[in-house]
């Protein structure tokens, strides 16, 4: 009878000092245990399971409640604050009448702001190997998510038209076949690939496939290669199961092989509508009276690539893509020009800047990477064709510029930022040439998102907690071919072409 | 003259109190509701003449709820409390305490027709969640699979979910019934029907309760938890109970409530 009571208290105790929420869920396993070893009675064991959960629903967490298919929940974001430094130098620009806002010859235009960004989600898994995700973000430009201080011009200082806060992740999918995950909506982008082609603020709209398996292959040790297949089902989020393999004697060499597959069908642009009152709507943006597509844009992406895993934490990945386009749709059917050096640079901007006519891109990035030590290291690049290049010059204006069609960034880091005191360096060369990428979605922290441009990017940090980055970011740009503009944007700096450029930014961020 | 007022009114509340004292109110379970207490109530007033009984069987979630809004003095209830039930039940002050009352097994029945002799643990599951949808694929003789299932404010309903089906969702065309006795009536009618009902009502007829993993739901298996669908099922009530209603819960668990309890078709607490 003594034992008894003690282990009814010392269960209770446990379970009721030692981490209230999640204990009461696990209470159940071991009460029955105990009821089943006719230590405590059915009715007893009900008791302190109903304690524990009165206690757990007083408890904070215990007061969320959550729907019944809702498997697993994450709430997570991070806010920073930047100081953040552009300029840009036109060159030999023909200068317009002189005044206000005109470019002259070598004229700087500088920028500096203090700014802050809030992005903050859920995601979760739901029942039967459903999950979702939503974001949400300030700022509503796609490239950024930036708000600046004092940046309003309305209703008085610190007011808040720029504050608001926006969906920048909305979307579902489903991972219920083995190595397969589908996803629809608006989504963190499903695609390997760098800066260089892609800002990484970008959330693309539509569908995503992706297929991933992992091959285990171990040599020697006193066999043949042996291979072996995981077949783990991945979050969406979450990293990778281990994946036992068969152990031989001696030392073998073991080599993880992911092999992926990710395919993309994002609604670029909605034509709207497809069937218009009346006549078509024209355009002469592109010589000649020409119909505006009443069809909508697919941005298509094809990736296939690989993560070979060996020995000593040694690793290499490779994702070569294609990206095509369907169409222009009605906003981006004006071809791209990019500006000119030849015109004054009021003219040269107001060139078509975001047409997407004529893009067949191959962009393969690709990164190596070991350790020395516990240091991280790793070798990183991308590079891109645009196989329709010279039919983008041609319909800029540029018949004789075709070869401009290449982009490519090479880079090292050292070091990485997961835990307090860690610290990260990274240093990359990148060119972009005028008619290699599309405009609209290479990063604006880079030369202001500019192609035909040529630089150096250096990045360090410091984590200063466990969610707290230091980052420090600079880069220089200059112009690459003298007689084409720099298109694209501008994001920033309302100069084109820009002869130099420069970005700095300092980032506190915070992540939760 | 005031004097006189105040002991009629004394008299009166008095009065109230007593005829209030006499009727007690009894809500939630239809596994408990429907056969069970009103049998309980039955014997219990033939020792308490004069004693009246309140009792409305229209799930486990609406017995708990009662409890929490505090119209009725015991809430009968298949299922254990839900946490966020018994944080709301805090909220109002209410403190809501379990007292199990009977064992049940959840006995999946088919039609006595159905020459299947047994299902596994894994078959249940693929049957209520849709993922087989044809006799065949379970060792029947073919057939598509009708599945009736009880309504969501069923304790039972919740229940089966977490004993049997991993908390994945029924099938989608599952028919939801109100009570036990209409799932074995429809099983009973049709040749290729399932469904899941408490102990108590597996004497319908026209079904037949199929063995899980080779185990059927007995007393002896209920009481034992060898049975895989046992379940305890209680009485709820606001912290301690007192006056009627602990005296008829304490009828309930003492040995002329169990007894009754065993007629009915649960199994005996002891």
């Amino acid at each position: 009878m003594f034992v008894k009571k003690l282990m009814f208290a010392a269960v209770a105790f446990c379970f009721v000092f030692g981490g209230i929420a999640a204990r009461a869920q696990d209470a159940g396993a071991l009460l029955d245990l105990l009821v089943k070893k006719k230590l405590i009675t059915d009715q007893e064991a009900e008791e302190v399971r109903g304690e524990l959960v009165k206690e757990s629903a007083e408890t904070s967490a215990g007061k969320w409640k959550l729907s019944s298919p809702i498997t697993e929940l994450e709430l997570y974001g991070d806010l920073r604050l930047r100081y953040q430094y552009n300029g840009g130098r036109t060159d030999n620009t023909p200068v317009q009448p002189p005044g206000a806002g005109v470019a002259g010859t070598h004229d700087w235009q500088e920028r500096e702001r203090e700014r802050y960004r809030v992005r903050i989600g859920l995601r979760g898994t739901l029942a039967d190997d459903w999950f979702f995700g939503i974001r949400l973000e300030t700022n509503t430009n796609n490239r950024s998510t930036n708000v600046t201080f004092g940046g309003d011009s309305n209703n008085g200082p610190f007011s808040k038209n720029d504050d608001g806060i926006n969906v920048g992740q909305a979307y579902l999918g489903y991972k219920g076949f083995p190595d397969f995950t589908f996803t629809g909506g608006r989504m963190p982008n499903p695609l390997i690939n760098t800066a260089m082609v892609w800002d990484p603020d970008i959330n693309p709209e539509g569908l995503a496939e992706q297929w991933k398996h992992t091959f285990n292959i171990t040599f020697g040790g006193g066999g043949g290669a042996e291979a072996v297949q995981s077949y783990s089902k991945e979050g969406y989020s979450k990293e990778g199961k281990g994946v036992v393999t068969a152990q031989a004697a001696g030392e073998p060499f073991k080599l993880k092989i992911d092999v992926f597959a990710n395919f993309a069908q994002f609604v670029y642009d909605d034509a709207n509508p497809e069937n218009p009152l009346g006549a078509r709507s024209t355009t002469t943006g592109n010589g000649g009276k020409q119909l505006i597509p009443t069809t909508d844009a697919f941005l298509l992406a094809w990736q296939v690539g690989a993560r070979f895993t060996f020995p000593k934490n040694i690793y290499f990945q490779i994702a070569p893509t294609l990206y095509n386009y369907t169409g222009n749709g009605d906003t981006f059917n004006i071809h791209y020009q990019g500006g000119d050096p030849f015109l004054t640079n009021a003219k040269s901007l107001a060139q078509n800047q975001t047409g997407i006519n004529s893009l067949l891109v191959l962009d393969v990035p690709a990164e190596i990477g070991w350790k020395i030590g516990e240091l991280p290291m790793r070798i990183f690049g991308d590079f891109a064709v645009n196989f329709n290049a010279d039919d983008r010059a041609n319909a800029a204006g540029h018949s004789g510029f075709g070869d401009q069609r290449y982009a490519f960034q090479i880079g090292a880091g050292i070091g990485q930022l997961k835990a307090k005191h860690d610290w990260q360096i990274e240093a990359a060369y990148q060119l972009s040439e005028q008619y290699a990428l599309d405009p609209n979605l290479v990063d604006d922290d880079i030369f202001d998102g500019r192609l035909n441009m040529q630089g150096v990017i250096v990045r360090a940090g410091y984590a200063l907690s466990d969610a707290v980055i230091f980052n420090l970011t600079y880069n220089y740009g200059w112009r690459y071919n003298k007689n084409l503009g720099t298109g694209g944007g501008p994001v920033a700096i309302a100069i084109n072409p820009l002869q130099d450029y420069q970005f700095f930014v300092a980032d506190l961020n915070i992540k939760f | 003259m005031k004097l006189t007022h105040l002991a009629l009114l004394i008299g009166l509340a008095f009065g109230i109190t007593e005829a209030r004292g006499d009727r007690l109110v009894i809500k939630g379970s239809d596994t408990l509701g429907a056969k069970l207490v009103p049998q309980l109530a039955e014997q219990f007033k033939a020792q308490h003449p004069g004693t009246t009984f309140d009792i409305a069987a229209e799930g486990s979630t609406t017995g708990i709820a009662a409890i929490i809004d505090g119209t009725a003095e015991i809430g009968m209830s298949s299922r254990r409390a839900k946490t966020s039930e018994v944080g709301a039940a805090a909220a109002k002050g209410k403190h809501m305490k379990p007292t199990i009352v009977a064992f049940d097994g959840i006995a999946v029945i088919v039609n006595s027709a159905n020459p299947i002799k047994g299902l596994t643990k894994k078959q249940v599951e693929q049957i209520f969640t849709g993922d087989v949808t044809d006799w065949s694929a379970v060792g029947g003789s073919g057939g598509k699979i009708s599945i009736y299932t009880r309504n969501t404010s069923s304790g039972t309903y919740s229940d089966f979910k977490e004993l049997a089906m991993k908390k994945r969702d029924y099938a989608g065309g599952s028919q939801k019934m109100a009570g036990n006795e209409q799932i074995a009536a429809e099983v009973g009618k049709n040749p290729n029907g399932v469904g899941y009902v408490g102990m108590a009502y597996t004497k319908a007829g026209g079904v037949k309760v199929m063995p899980i993993d080779s185990v059927t739901p007995s007393v002896k298996t209920v009481q034992g938890h060898s049975y895989s669908y046992w379940r305890p099922t209680f009485y709820y009530t606001n912290g301690e109970p007192s006056g009627l209603a602990k005296e008829f819960l304490d009828f309930t668990i003492g040995s002329g409530g169990q007894k009754i309890v065993a007629q009915v078709g649960f199994v005996p607490i002891k």
